[in-house]
């Protein structure tokens, strides 16, 4: 339901042109591995999953001169800024789906969306209800 | 011989609706995310407002209920219009024109359409639709497996359903049980079901080609009062009324709308693209699929209208609105199919809305009665064959 990766810190071991230029949907974490944001790499991505990353973590790391990031992707925000640390995803065709099955996970288990996406402008449609909680429930993982 | 000529009414009705899709929805459009199926809802309540003041809010909903009075003939040429933009075949207009109640609960009692008819048609509830199992949907009759047993003035449910749209987020649904399985058909029953009973779980999201996913249930020992039977005990099938055959005509035609836009699109862009000197529409190659675009689109309509001009007559229609749905859909497909064609390889991208109507027109020949179920009905009228054979 959630992605089913391990987290991977964002580093200079990261080789970024393996990271896709696909569509999908992504999480950001903290130092301490809670999600703090649940994206999507959209059909308007310019750069796919790769140039999504690239914002979130955009003033972390040296990129030895790469650039991915698009003046049409504006500013990554505040909260990710600050605290992303680690990342995990999911090359997904159908990303707009997907991505509200995860916040749906997400919003079922700890009652609330991650802070990431409470402060970002993007509406999401309303979300559902499972009726069920799973068992990372309360581990804001 | 039908006259498919339209009416002044008509054509103001169209025009306004026409013109909101063009110059309110298609602008939204453009910042929204490509696979997006709702807006931002302050400019939802701001065009359902426009739409209210038009008179055209809740179009499906009778008059004796509320609604504006539109016939089936008007609301199969306004639904033309009101899929003309990029999420207009699941999400025409983006729902500004209201969600009208599934029609089995105009049969429902006076206390249940206090408990649900009514809160949809005021917006403040909405239903899903709980038929299909993973044992199947085609023949639901013989496929229903989740079963229901009468406990004093309860029933017991369980089992499951497999993609129900809408159910995460619904309030309640109209859920088809067997309560005698000994019977066929006649042992299936309707139940209105809500989403918070104890025992109700959505198992998961279910992912699909279109953005809209459906889901996954689990029922384990809901226990439904008897007051929410909807209908007859067993008599579940008996519920799909004339009203519910009615609405598949509109809802063949909102096919069509997107293929008329596809095709308009394509035609322009083969005036302008050139290749070897000369535009694209001055090749044969690319003339006959314009032409056979225009073949599938007018075949479509006319199955739509004469389907919808006998229901308004009273005429049987069954026969007509199964060969709508399957004309107007399967046409509907290759017109954007070969619209993308045109376009090449931006026919391909998510710049243009086509990929995602050939992802959703896809869809569209399994949903609502595959196009061999379709057929199906078709055969049983044209050879008197008793349903169920
Ligand atoms: C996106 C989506 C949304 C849906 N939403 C809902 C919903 O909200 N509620 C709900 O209850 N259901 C819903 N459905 C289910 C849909 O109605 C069923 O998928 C459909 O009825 C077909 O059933 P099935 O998938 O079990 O296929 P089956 O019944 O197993 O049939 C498989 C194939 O065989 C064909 N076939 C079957 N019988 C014959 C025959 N006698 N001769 C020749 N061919 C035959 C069928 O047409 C089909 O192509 C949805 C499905 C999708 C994909």
């Amino acid at each position: 339901m959630r992605i089913r990766k391990p987290w991977t810190p964002w580093d200079n071991s990261i080789d970024y042109k393996t990271l896709p230029g696909a569509m999908g949907v992504f999480e950001i974490a903290d130092s301490k591995q809670k999600t703090i944001y649940i994206g999507k790499a959209s059909g308007k991505s310019p750069f796919g999953l790769r140039g999504e990353l690239f914002l979130c973590f955009g003033d972390k790391s040296d990129f030895d001169g790469q650039n991915w990031i698009h003046p049409r992707m504006g500013q990554p925000l505040p909260v990710i800024r600050e605290h992303a640390a680690y990342f995990r995803y999911e090359v997904n065709h159908m990303y707009y789906s997907r991505w509200i099955e995860i916040l749906t996970r997400f919003n079922e288990d700890h009652g609330r969306l991650p802070t990431g996406n409470l402060e970002d402008s993007e509406v999401i449609p309303k979300l559902g209800r499972y009726h069920w909680k799973t068992k990372e429930s309360g581990t804001e993982n | 011989m039908v006259d498919f000529r339209i009416s002044d009414e008509q054509k103001l009705i169209i025009d306004n609706v026409r013109r909101l899709i063009r110059e309110e929805i298609r602008p939204l459009e453009e910042d929204l995310d490509p696979d997006a199926f709702s807006l931002p809802p302050s400019e939802k309540d701001r065009l359902v407002s426009m739409v209210k003041e038009m008179g055209l809010y809740q179009m499906d909903v009778p008059t004796e209920y509320g609604g504006p009075g539109i016939d089936i003939v008007t609301r199969t040429l306004v639904a033309e219009e009101l899929s003309q933009h990029r999420a207009g075949l699941y999400a025409p207009a983006y729902g500004v024109f209201g969600h009208g109640p599934p029609g089995q609960l105009y049969n429902a009692t006076d206390e249940q359409k206090e408990k649900y008819l009514w809160p949809v048609i005021r917006g403040e509830k909405s239903a899903f639709f709980g038929l299909s199992e993973p044992s199947g949907g085609s023949d639901p009759a013989r496929a229903i497996k989740t079963r229901g047993i009468k406990d004093g003035d309860d029933w017991v449910i369980n089992g499951g359903k497999l993609w129900n749209s809408g159910a995460d987020t619904a309030d309640f649904g109209i859920v088809y049980v067997r309560t005698d399985p000994s019977k066929g058909r006649e042992g299936i029953s309707a139940f209105l079901i809500d989403t918070e009973t104890p025992g109700f779980r959505v198992e998961r999201l279910v992912q699909v080609l279109r953005a809209h996913y459906t889901t996954e249930l689990s029922f384990t020992d809901m226990r439904i009062p008897s007051q929410n039977l909807l209908g007859k005990e067993g008599g579940g099938f008996a519920l799909a009324n004339e009203y519910l055959s009615m609405q598949r005509i509109p809802y063949s035609a909102t096919g069509l709308g997107v293929a008329i836009l596809a095709h308009e699109m394509a035609m322009d862009w083969a005036k302008q693209r050139e290749t070897f000197g000369q535009p694209l529409a001055n090749r044969q190659a690319i003339q006959w699929m314009l032409v056979d675009n225009e073949i599938d689109i007018r075949t479509g309509r006319w199955a739509c209208l004469q389907a919808a001009d006998l229901a308004h007559r009273g005429e049987p229609f069954r026969f007509e609105s199964s060969m709508a749905k399957l004309v107007a859909t399967e046409g509907a497909g290759r017109v954007v199919d070969r619209s993308m064609q045109i376009f090449g390889g931006l026919g391909m991208s998510k710049d243009l809305p086509l990929e995602r109507w050939y992802r959703e027109l896809r869809i569209r020949r399994i949903g609502e009665g595959p196009s061999e179920v379709q057929r199906i009905v078709m055969a049983r009228d044209l050879l008197n064959i008793r349903s169920g054979s």
